[in-house]
């Protein structure tokens, strides 16, 4: 789960001399939306964002094509201008964890990965965060999942396992909604099978309740209190 | 009334695949016990079958994987690439089997010995991809078909049909890019079924973009909602593509009696749907229709789903 196992590590950078035209045309070649800002040696020095380059840019729309005056002073403008210095960074042995809970709490898209000495390894943003769950869910892995109702206490999840471990299948990965109803946990295992139904048939004689899968959830946000 | 073919052989039976798996010999007795009792037998043309020639697998799987395939059967290991699979020293042979009669069905519809088929055969197919066995399937066998088509008879566009109520993630793997072929699937959506496939955006890629239409299903639902995805789905696609010949993967698991999945069609739905693709075919394709079975596992419906689809190839 260490974010030197997800980051890109080909990471597209700019110096801070370069123009914010530049910058621009790379995001859009490149459709990235952050690019670090570093020095010769590769230290970090700062980030600058689509949202950055669009705030220091005039509207297109707006831009006179005769006037050129405009235009040869946007070309002047360098990335130094306009990059973000005080850039939040995480090591390479952070977690995922810790990225996701940043992004959270910081409200950014991406960020540089450094070691001690500020040089930039890598970049994490929300696109590897997403194929690192992709993957974790075993999405793209062929399976069923199943929606599985427990009593919140001790051995449930031991007693599902076990079911569906007799069954020869493999588990691509398991949810638990934990929130579900008073003393209960929803359990979502994905199995790698295509044959699920002895499963079923065998997590109900031991007396789990099969969920209706149109009433799954496992995101839940705050229930509002009752008054 | 319509010259129907009719691909039947003991032989599959003896792709064996132990107790309590769901994809049994029995569901071909099952199969065949409906066309008897319904009296459909003498009004069908038998399809003979030998084995398919190695190239027409080729056209469709990776030689290693047919290698791999074969060393595994003749090894006698049990299960191939997954415990789903289980195989028996006769799998592979009757694989190529069910493969050969198909394009013997094939052969006599492009020969106007036929006017369309129904192909009772095991083990299924549209669950296999390019280089790998899943799903109870080892060699695509529509896709095989499809190809064959093209290449020895020189079809140019075929569609694929595929109601089996699990997307046919192998057939439309194998036609993502190919414009030529369309591939239309309708099953449980994929958040809730296997194998995790088949959801709206999946559209096809390059020049086959658009001829791949998937139309998930939610659980729980049944008649309506089939009717309204294939009305609005199915049909603007095969009248946009007008396909010259028409292969259905027939599979009967969406029935509602069937414990495969969460989808609820009546027995009276699966006729509905199979009478839209036989009216599609008359509209565009010349009537031309092979019907290969994939899955469908309750054998106390089977019977009678199987009859009703027979009995609509031949037009009565």
């Amino acid at each position: 789960m260490f974010i030197d196992k997800s980051m890109t590590r080909k990471v597209i950078t700019v110096h801070p001399e370069t123009s914010i035209l530049e910058a621009r045309d790379i995001m859009i070649d490149r459709r990235i939306r952050h690019i670090p800002v570093v020095d010769e040696d590769n230290t970090l020095l700062g980030i600058v964002t689509d949202r950055d380059l669009r705030t220091a840019l005039p509207s297109p729309l707006l831009m006179d094509p005769e006037t050129n005056q405009l235009r040869e002073r946007i070309a002047r403008l360098k990335i130094r201008d306009i990059m973000t210095k005080d850039v939040v960074t995480i090591s390479p042995t952070g977690t995922l964890e810790d990225a996701l809970l940043l992004m959270q709490k910081m409200r950014v898209g991406a960020f540089p990965v450094v070691d001690r000495q500020k040089k930039l390894i890598g970049i994490i943003s929300t696109r590897d965060l997403l194929r690192a769950f992709i993957n974790v869910l075993g999405l793209e892995e062929p399976g069923t999942l199943l929606g599985i109702l427990a009593e919140d206490k001790l051995g449930q999840m031991k007693r599902i396992v076990d079911a569906i471990s007799e069954e020869k299948v493999s588990f691509g990965s398991i949810l638990v909604a934990r929130h579900w109803e008073e003393g209960k946990r929803a359990v979502f295992p994905y199995l790698l099978t295509n044959n699920v139904a002895p499963i079923k048939k065998k997590l109900e004689m031991l007396g789990f309740e099969l969920l209706n899968p149109m009433e799954w959830y496992i995101d839940q946000l705050p229930k509002a209190k009752d008054k | 009334m319509r010259k129907t073919g009719f691909l039947y052989d003991e032989r599959f039976l003896l792709h064996s695949t132990g107790p309590n798996h769901p994809e049994s010999p029995e569901r071909l007795l099952a199969a065949l016990r409906g066309l008897q009792e319904a009296g459909l037998l003498p009004h069908l043309i038998p399809i003979k079958t030998k084995p398919a020639p190695l190239k027409w697998i080729e056209a469709v799987h990776a030689p290693k994987h047919i290698m791999r395939f074969e060393e595994a059967c003749m090894l006698e290991l049990g299960e191939y690439e997954h415990s789903d699979n289980i195989i028996c020293k006769e799998t592979y042979d009757v694989a190529l089997l069910a493969v050969g009669g198909v394009l013997e069905a094939v052969r006599m519809l492009m020969q106007g010995e036929i006017d369309n088929a129904f192909c009772a055969i095991r083990p299924p197919g549209h669950h296999a991809e390019m280089a790998k066995a899943l799903g109870f399937c080892y060699f695509n066998n529509v896709a095989i078909a499809a190809r064959n088509l093209q290449r020895e008879w020189g079809v140019g566009k075929v569609a694929i049909v595929d109601f089996d109520v699990h997307h046919g993630n192998g057939t439309q793997h194998i036609f993502e890019y190919d414009p030529t072929v369309l591939f239309y699937s309708i099953h449980e959506h994929p958040t809730f079924c296997f194998p995790g496939t088949g959801r709206e955006f999946e559209r096809g890629y390059d020049e086959g973009l658009g001829f791949t239409v998937n139309s998930p299903v939610l659980p729980g639902q049944g008649d309506q909602e089939y009717k309204e995805c294939i009305e609005r789905d199915m049909l603007p696609a095969l009248e946009s593509f007008k396909p010259e010949v028409i292969l259905v993967s027939a599979g009967f698991d969406a029935h509602k009696d069937d414990d495969m999945a969460d989808i609820y069609l009546s027995t009276d739905c699966f006729s509905w749907i199979m009478q839209t693709i036989m009216d599609a075919a008359d509209a565009y394709a010349g009537g031309r229709v092979i019907s290969v079975l994939e899955g469908g596992y309750c054998l106390e419906r089977l019977p009678e789903l199987i009859a009703n689809h027979v009995r609509i190839l031949l037009g009565l």
